[in-house]
């Protein structure tokens, strides 16, 4: 019974993750902007990678494999944010205007 | 189970190319590193699920952990030298 309940839970994670990554790959192929797309690709690095790994961890026996997935999941977690706010600063730096609705007036450009 | 996995990661592997289209696609140099990002971390994912479904995980993932490490390297410079080279790539 345990084991089915197991299995039962690995694969609700995994499609977790699925549904994740797909999500972020839709979001990446429709956003009209850099900015924009930034938001899916950290969904996709953080939540489908991170619920994969778990499914991961609960099928792992040894305590030694699941410490490195946890390492795994930890380097994926920082590598997600900072790297997404590494991409965005360097877009912003190199002056890519953010998109906008055509038609919408953009936000006023912030007092320096 | 394992042919589950099997199809996880294969479907896993379908995102990723439509990401490397993406990214293929995309103007700017911060586009591509979205999507080189993403493919990275997909890749990692589908590493560590066949490292599973081969056995005996505890013997490769030290393998998946470099890559893991390697993705935020490779990423964190690119968006530098983009930085710094004012787009220079286009």
């Amino acid at each position: 019974m345990a084991e089915v309940l197991l299995d039962a839970l690995v694969v609700l994670l995994c499609c977790t993750g699925i549904v994740f990554f797909i999500g972020g790959t839709v979001g990446l192929l429709r956003c009209p902007d850099l900015f924009a797309r930034l938001h899916p690709s950290t969904k996709c690095d953080t939540l489908g990678a991170c619920s994969v790994v778990l499914a991961l961890i609960l099928r792992s026996g040894s305590s030694f494999v699941i410490l490195k997935l946890l390492a795994v999941v930890f380097f994926l977690m920082l590598s997600s944010a900072v790297c997404g706010h590494a991409i965005g600063r360097s877009a912003f730096r190199s002056g890519i205007v953010p998109w906008h609705k055509p038609g919408v007036e953009p936000l006023p450009p912030e007092e320096q | 189970m394992n042919v589950f996995l099997l199809a996880v990661a294969a479907a896993i592997m379908a995102n990723a190319f439509l990401c490397l289209y993406q990214a293929a696609r995309g103007p700017t140099i911060q586009d591509r590193l979205i999507s080189v990002n993403i493919v990275n971390t997909k890749a990692l994912i589908v590493l560590l699920l066949v490292f599973f479904v081969i056995g005996q995980p505890g013997t490769y993932l030290d393998i998946a952990l470099v890559y893991a490490l390697l993705n935020f390297v490779v990423t964190i410079s690119l968006c530098r030298y983009a930085e710094t080279e004012r787009g220079a790539l286009g």
